[in-house]
């Protein structure tokens, strides 16, 4: 092997590592959810990690959960409580919204395969 | 000689993996705004404009929809407050051109839907908790004030346009816009982002939409929740122009003891709408998609295909009771089960 033919071998390896960690490793890492607050950035938060959220919404703050892969309205200062009713959200695409406190969740999955939902 | 040869392979490969991938990098090209307006939470799409300008939209539909708030809103003080005090007093009141437009199309929809999509029972709406903000508490409405009601044959018939002015002849209709208020909000804010040169976006007003043009290269994909979880239970991609409208069951309801009664009330007896859970609803205008959701909602499994026909809407899929989805042969044709199994489905032609 010449001193050209290792380096073309070692860039190729380099290559290979570098788009596995990019887009094998990094996808298996878990789903992420993402939380919507109208005039605010999106804040996307890992589901593989396990804890409570408080977000300040127009009524005041709602509660929010992540527990093994899943995510939820705990409690929200809403009347209707259907946020809460809502359960949990597992796969890509489900959502639940406290209306009245202007808070939505999406699980958004590896690779959310919708542009918007309807409902 | 090989050597050189594979090395300007080699890097030419990778040039060209380089390329590639930070194609893919560059994030998506949408623009994705929320506003508040309506009431709801409007999710603004935009695909293929810059930053500012997509800002600039999205404020101007936010003022735009904060006007037809005021104008259209059922139980806060509005035009159509004004209009609803002058019927009840059985007088006549002038009327621009924007709200004879609005009313006559209404109008048009109610009398094509055989009136079970009625904008004219406000006072029915009411007798039920539902002009307000909060989940109405306390026992349904009696009885017999329902009977009372229905009895009446309260319709869109009965309000009468003359030039500039309209009237009613019965003090007991008061126009209730949901069910089309949405709709056509969602069509007004389209034409507006048309005229800001914009071609490709999702208005979606609290999970009803209208898509106009792409995603890029692809076209725009729609996820319709599923009634009875949190779900997808269809996909949907949109063709050019096109609005996307359910009404369910989850969406707003009365519980008493343990009962649950939900708002899209039947106009034929005064009570929440038996049979169907949800009915999604595609059509070009989103204001027919509003309307056109509703009254196959209340047309229910056994009628729909009539009511559809008569409002010249092709793709319907109704979601009953006991989860089957039947389909229009045309809505079959563009939706995707996204659930596991799929459920019984029967498809039929109009």
């Amino acid at each position: 092997m010449t001193k050209a033919d290792a380096v073309v071998v070692f860039l190729a390896l380099s290559l290979l590592l570098l788009l596995y960690s990019r887009y094998w490793i990094g996808t298996n890492a878990g789903e992420t959810a993402r939380i919507l607050i109208p005039g605010e950035p999106e804040i996307e938060i890992p589901l593989e990690q396990d804890r409570e959220y408080t977000i300040k919404g127009t009524l005041g703050e709602s509660k929010i959960a992540v527990n093994a892969g899943r995510i939820r309205f705990v409690n929200s200062p809403c009347t209707t409580k259907q946020c809460v009713l809502s359960g949990w959200l597992q796969n890509s695409g489900a959502f639940a919204a406290c209306l009245p406190n202007r808070i939505s969740l999406l699980v958004a999955g590896k690779a959310l395969r919708f542009d918007t939902i309807n409902f | 000689m090989h050597v050189p040869f594979l090395w300007y392979t080699m890097m030419f490969g990778l040039a060209c993996c380089w390329v590639l991938f930070s194609g893919c990098e560059r994030q998506d090209e949408v623009h994705r705004e929320q506003i508040v307006a309506l009431g709801t939470i409007v999710e603004i799409n935009l695909w293929g404009v810059d930053k500012e300008r997509a800002h600039r939209a999205t404020a101007a539909v936010a003022d735009e929809f904060s006007r037809l708030h005021q104008r259209w809103h059922a139980w806060e003080p509005s035009t159509l407050t004004v209009i609803n005090d002058r019927l009840r007093k059985g007088q006549s009141i002038t009327i621009d051109e924007e709200s004879k437009a609005l009313l006559s199309q209404a109008k048009a929809l109610s009398l094509a839907s055989e009136s079970l999509f009625n904008p004219a029972i406000g006072e029915l709406i009411a007798l039920w908790g539902f002009h307000s903000d909060d989940a109405p508490s306390g026992p349904p409405p009696d009885p017999t004030t329902l009977e009372a009601f229905v009895s009446k044959s309260i319709t869109m018939k009965g309000l009468i346009f003359e030039n500039d002015t309209v009237r009613s002849i019965d003090p007991s209709l008061q126009l209730d816009l949901g069910g089309f208020a949405k709709g056509h909000a969602v069509d007004v804010a389209i034409a507006q982002l048309r005229e800001m040169g914009i071609k490709n976006a999702i208005v979606n007003a609290g999970g009803d939409l209208r898509a106009i043009g792409r995603k890029g290269n692809r076209p725009w994909r729609i996820g319709v929740r599923d009634p009875r979880s949190n779900g997808i239970i269809v996909s949907v991609e949109t063709h050019d122009d096109e609005s996307v409208f359910t009404s369910g069951d989850y969406e707003r309801y009365h519980e008493y003891q343990g009962k649950r009664y939900h708002h899209i009330i039947d106009p034929r007896n005064g009570y929440p709408a038996r049979g169907s859970t949800s009915v999604t609803v595609i059509h070009r205008d989103a204001a027919t998609a509003d309307a056109a959701a509703t009254a196959l909602f209340i047309a229910g499994p056994e009628h729909w295909q009539s009511i559809a026909e008569k409002m010249g809407v092709e793709y319907v899929m109704l979601i009953d009771q006991n989860d089957t989805a039947f389909l229009s042969a045309a809505m079959a044709e563009r939706i995707r089960f996204e659930v596991e199994p799929p459920p019984r489905t029967v498809v039929q032609l109009l």
